[in-house]
């Protein structure tokens, strides 16, 4: 795919996206946002900004959660636009990034089912991006290998539950490995198949996915201390397409506390000042954050290129920054817990 | 038009309300709409302004009546729309107000909950009657074709089920109902998850059957899955669950069936009757709500509106009144005092509104009073860009050039008169039409400019006379005053008649054809045959295009004119208007008086024409300052050499004259700009002292300079801005100023030959349409040509309408706009200025309609 003929099938769709990414909240909006005193407040200043009456139908009293829904809501309806209006190979790339949410999503439902919850009251927490015909019958499944025969081999992430399938029984450690494998078996595909595109979107994208297969790996080996997970185990859950391939994750399969992995992040120019200074202290940034900011400037300098498909995943990723942002704001003001409001990440 | 030409006086004024008064006036004011409030406190946030609360209050009630609104939609009751305007009611009222709403959206509530579980009965109710005709159809079948598989019979015969023990085999079965769509997944998974041990029948529902929830047609099946064993019914129920299938019970002989199926008919049809009682309670709820709804919309958006603009108001010290700054037209000033009588009165008030008329630097808005007829020409100026405060606005004159310019270019009678009744149709029917409120965006612009589209068909009625162009053809009102001398058999009076057998003729005003009568009003129908038609007509059209486009370029500098009086800009007239006046008028208007005087002086009465001056050839030399001899040899033609005395002197005047222009407008503004500068430079600290002074001590409106101490440093600042002089700067803009008056003078001139252009290709095409289409028709003879007639006629219509009304109508139409917006209005017209806007009810209530588009 070159710039030359991008304009044909995907001019419309990148514009509109840009177009969407024109109304992300800026800082001055958080500046106002955060002076509110109560949620009508919130709903108030939304109205001024490009969210525009997305809460006007709303019956006072507001909760977080209304919030949250309609938030969701908007972003997918959004989403959902482009991705009806888009040919191949814009289609599958849309596609490819609901995956993510798919596997929250079965993973979300088979932790509930686990812990006896109704299945009626998981459907509506799932990520409505990542929904498919066969979620709802997830909870007939006992064991891995009857999810997948059951439910998953329908799905297109059938191929990523292949390594899963020999875990024995469906509990909370083996929920994780399999979060996991899925996670890493979809990135590892997602980042061959934007190799496959070429041109800006390989570059923009590889960077990208390279960021959130590395940040799971660190998450995953901070996590994994203080658990059963062996060492060996814990290596086979690292993406592989990410910067620390090879050396990194190797140094990271054989690190025992968090000290060693802030030695083995030390080594890459683009994570150590993500790792100085984070903390859980007060005034200090958590790591997750840190993660987050980092997040977004990758997103941010996505749009700096034109003519790519990474505008769309960028979007979708600072737009749900940006609906974390409010839900931190709006929870914050709903409790009247106003220290720790500052502590959203701006976008702009 | 003395109020169009140009925008009302405008002045900035302080309001003083008592704060239990405050709404009263602005509702008034609202009512009467002639006040622009500015806003005292841009930095607040919307929702820690002071009147939030009932602002939010108002949101809340429109909340309420949108719901009501879908409601009403949905039932399709028509919402009465008296089109009254209900005043701005009392705050007090609001509370009444917001309980009605508050009770009404309760009620419908209430009303929708009961149906919605009503519904929901039906529909399970209908969805087990199905269930239960259907599995009769499964289990009578598997009757019938009992005997061709002995599997099936045991499978699905009442007998393998009620005597299981037969086989060992106990079958168990569940029947449901299903959305449609889900049938295909549901299968697999039931097949996947239960390794093929179970067996599923399934059958559509002929009928969609209604969702309780969204009201939605759906189509469902019913489906019945026969399994062994607990472990599979407990998980096939699961799988049911996973795909939001209702199970319904199912009793297994067939007897039990029909006694349910009984019982099931009866209970639908009781609840049939209370479902229609409920519709009929909620139908009489809805019908009350929809008398009002639109008088209440009205009044919650004139409460949110008055609070909005409270919001912009500020507090004084004592917090016992609101100060707000608004812009208002001088002349209405009275009316203004008299609103805000009225809304003291009306709260009660003891301590009168005071409104203060306050001086500012800033620029005031434009607002010019347009009435229906004048509003669609001002918005199209507009469009272009509104004018500066006080300039001299183009509306009241592109009244009537717009149609004239745009009649130019689409001279046809016939197709004038069309045009002409569709705007008289519409003006006539204005407010039946308009009330009807349409969504049609095409229509809306036709129908805001309906005044233009009769103006237009009325100028193109007279234009089609003036070139005796009816439909492309001509109409021999006086009596043509060619005489045609073709030998032709038999005794033909009419001299049309005997040309139009002629089929071709070159008309010759030399020649003794020609009876030295002109033809009393417009062209003369002889020209419509003659094969020299089209050289006659170009060279009359081009030559009256150039003349009209000069003399409304002349009349545009000279408006310019009127600016720099009015703005009292006096080095503007002597370095800039002069010039350019002589630049234009020596050049053009030369060229134009010659045009003129050819028409005049050479016709074949009275001189040889072929002797005429060739215009362009005697321009161009001209400034080429080159008179050919009439002695040299070889001799040149007559019609190149000079004809009236005087004319080398003359000519090589004007050149010269206008040539001198040309550094006269780059040189003298700048460099005078120059030196005053300097000379004020040697007294500005003198001046600086001269300009904080009355500010700091004017002490009449000493509270007034204390709201807007950060107003006046900001204006102060502003002054000194303008002290600081970039020559550079003005140089540059002079230079690229005179460069685009005197190419754009050249330029424009031939850009009004579109006038021309278009005006021909107008023509071409109706008589191209007509000599194609309808003479095919009127060519037939006899009865065949009776039915060809009508039978042409309707097709020659239709592109009559679509191609030279529509198409070449809007391409006429763009065309004198952008002769008015480029070629007039860059004479004179700055357009800087920002629209007044001011605070009214109508612009709430109503969405504004189109533009005076064509």
């Amino acid at each position: 795919m070159n710039s030359v003929n991008f304009n044909i099938n995907f001019g419309y769709l990148e514009g509109l996206c840009r177009g969407f990414k024109g109304g992300i909240l800026k800082q001055t909006d958080y500046i106002n946002l955060v002076q509110c005193e109560i949620l009508e407040d919130l709903k108030l200043h939304l109205q001024s900004t490009d969210y525009g009456s997305f809460l006007a139908n709303e019956p006072s009293p507001l909760s977080v959660s209304v919030i949250d829904d309609k938030l969701k809501e908007k972003l997918v309806i959004e989403f959902q636009h482009m991705r009806i209006h888009s040919v191949e190979p814009l289609s599958t790339f849309l596609d490819f990034i609901t995956y993510g949410y798919m596997i929250d999503n079965i993973i979300l439902l088979i932790t509930g089912t686990l812990h006896q919850r109704d299945i009626r009251e998981l459907i509506p927490k799932c990520h409505p991006l990542g929904s498919f015909e066969q979620m709802e019958a997830i909870h007939i499944a006992n064991t891995p290998a009857e999810l997948y025969n059951a439910v998953l081999v329908d799905t297109p992430l059938a191929p990523y539950f292949m390594d899963c399938i020999s875990e024995q029984d469906l509990d909370e450690m083996n929920i994780e490995i399999i979060r996991n494998t899925l996670y890493k078996a979809y990135l590892e595909d997602f980042y061959k198949f934007c190799s496959t595109i070429g041109g800006s979107t390989t570059e923009v994208m590889c960077e990208a996915l390279a960021f959130e297969a590395d940040r799971r790996a660190f998450i995953i080996t901070i996590n994994s201390f203080g658990t059963e997970l062996t060492k060996d185990d814990r290596a086979k859950l690292y993406p592989r397409c990410g910067k620390l391939h090879p050396d990194g994750l190797a140094k990271l399969a054989q690190a025992d506390e968090y000290e060693q992995v802030k030695v083995v992040a030390d080594y890459y120019g683009e994570y150590k000042p993500l790792f100085d200074g984070a903390g859980t202290g007060p005034g200090e940034k958590t790591l997750e954050d840190r993660f987050f900011e980092k997040e977004v400037k990758i997103m941010m300098s996505a749009f700096m290129q034109q003519f790519h498909f990474g505008v769309f995943y960028a979007y979708l990723k600072l737009k749900e920054q940006e609906c974390r942002n409010i839900i931190w704001i709006s929870e914050c003001v709903a409790q009247k817990h106003k220290a720790k409001i500052d502590s959203y990440i701006p976008i702009f | 038009m003395g109020s169009l030409f140009r925008s009302e006086k405008v002045t900035l004024c302080q309001l003083f309300l008592q704060s239990e008064a405050a709404y009263n006036c602005v509702s008034e004011l609202g009512e009467i709409g002639l006040v622009q409030f500015r806003d005292l406190n841009p930095d607040v946030n919307a929702f820690q302004r002071k009147f939030v609360n009932e602002v939010r209050r108002c949101d809340e009630m429109e909340r309420k009546l949108r719901f009501l609104e879908k409601e009403i939609k949905k039932d399709e009751i028509p919402m009465l729309d008296t089109g009254d305007n209900p005043e701005a009611p009392q705050p007090r009222e609001m509370i009444d107000l917001e309980a009605t709403f508050e009770k009404l959206e309760n009620e419908m509530k209430e009303v929708n909950a009961n149906a919605e579980a009503l519904k929901r009965n039906f529909l399970e109710l209908t969805e087990l009657k199905h269930i239960l005709r259907k599995t009769q159809v499964f289990f009578e079948e598997a009757a019938s074709n009992g005997p061709m598989t002995e599997e099936s019979v045991n499978l699905l015969s009442d007998e393998g089920l009620t005597q299981g023990g037969q086989q060992a085999l106990r079958l168990g079965f569940v029947a449901g109902v299903i959305l449609r769509e889900r049938i295909p997944a549901f299968e697999r998974m039931l097949w996947r998850a239960c390794r093929g041990n179970v067996f599923l029948r399934r059958a559509e529902i002929e009928i969609p059957l209604e969702d309780p929830v969204t009201g939605d047609q759906v189509n469902k099946s019913v489906f019945i899955i026969f399994f062994q064993g607990e472990q599979l019914k407990q998980r096939v129920k699961k799988i049911c669950e996973g795909f939001r299938a209702t199970l319904y019970p199912c009793p297994e002989t067939q007897a039990e069936r029909r006694e349910m199926a009984i019982g099931v008919m009866t209970r639908i049809e009781d609840l049939n009757t209370v479902l229609s009682q409920t519709q009929d309670h909620r139908h009489r709820v809805l019908v009350a709500a929809a008398k009002n709804i639109k008088v209440w919309f009205n009044k919650v958006r004139k409460i949110k509106a008055i609070y909005h603009t409270l919001n912009m108001f500020n507090l004084d010290v004592t917090q016992k009144c609101l100060i707000s700054e608004c812009w208002c037209p001088v002349d209405d000033l009275d009316r203004i005092q008299a609103a805000l009588r009225r809304g003291t009165e009306r709260s009660g008030s003891s301590v009168p509104s005071i409104l203060n008329r306050m001086t500012t630097k800033q620029e005031p808005p434009t607002y010019n009073k347009t009435n229906k007829l004048t509003g669609a020409f001002q918005g199209l100026i507009d469009a272009y860009g509104v004018a500066t405060y006080r300039e001299v606005n183009p509306a009241p004159f592109a009244i009537i050039t717009f149609p004239f310019l745009f009649a130019i270019m689409f001279g046809d009678t016939g197709h004038g008169i069309i045009m002409f009744l569709f705007g008289l149709w519409m003006v006539v029917k204005e407010k039946s039409l308009g009330a009807s409120k349409s969504d049609n965006e095409i229509w809306n612009t036709f129908f805001g400019g309906r005044y233009l589209i009769m103006m237009m068909g009325l100028f193109s009625i007279y234009t089609g006379l003036i070139y005796n162009d009816i439909f492309s053809k001509s109409m021999n009102i006086f009596g043509s005053s060619w005489n045609a001398d073709i030998a032709y058999p038999g005794d033909m009076g009419n001299n049309v008649e005997k040309l139009m057998l002629a089929k071709t003729y070159r008309l010759n005003p030399n020649s003794t054809n020609w009876s030295k009568e002109p033809y009393p009003f417009g062209m003369d129908p002889a020209w419509q045959f003659a094969t020299n038609k089209l050289m006659y007509v170009n060279s009359f059209k081009m030559k009256m295009s150039v003349t009209i486009g000069v003399m409304q370029m002349m009349f545009g500098v000279i408006l310019s004119l009127f600016n720099h009086v009015h703005f009292g800009n006096y080095l503007n007239i002597y370095a800039e208007f002069i010039p350019q006046i002589i630049f234009l008028a020596f050049i053009f208007l030369y060229l134009v008086v010659i045009i003129i005087a050819k028409w005049i002086y050479f016709d074949p009465i009275t001189m040889n024409t072929n002797c005429a001056p060739a215009l362009l050839i005697g321009f161009i030399n001209m400034f080429m300052f080159n008179y050919p001899n009439k002695d040299a040899s070889p001799t040149p033609p007559c019609s190149s050499l000079t004809w009236y005395d005087g004319q080398q002197v003359i000519q090589t005047l004007l050149v010269v004259c206008a040539l001198i222009c040309a550094p006269w407008m780059l040189l003298v503004k700048p460099i005078i700009l120059r030196q005053r500068s300097r000379q004020v430079k040697t007294h500005v600290a003198v001046k600086s002292i001269t300009v904080t002074e009355p500010i700091n001590g004017d002490a009449v409106d000493s509270d007034q300079e204390v709201i807007h101490h950060d107003e006046s440093t900001r204006l102060e600042a502003e002054v000194e801005v303008e002290e600081e002089f970039e020559f550079g700067d003005i140089f540059i803009h002079q230079v690229i100023h005179t460069i685009e008056y005197c190419l754009g003078c050249i330029s424009n001139t031939a850009s009004y030959l579109r006038l021309w252009a278009l005006s021909l290709a107008h023509a071409e095409l109706s008589e191209v349409l007509w000599n194609m289409v309808f003479r095919i028709g009127l060519g037939i003879d006899g009865w065949l040509g009776a039915i060809m007639v009508p039978v042409v006629f309707a097709p020659w219509a239709c592109l009559t309408i679509a191609i030279l009304l529509l198409m070449e109508g809007l391409s006429a139409f763009l065309h004198t706009l952008r002769l008015h917006w480029v070629e007039f209005d860059n004479k004179f017209y700055s357009g800087s200025g920002y629209l007044f806007t001011p605070f009214s009810f109508d612009d709430i209530m109503d969405v504004p309609s189109g533009l005076g588009d064509d």
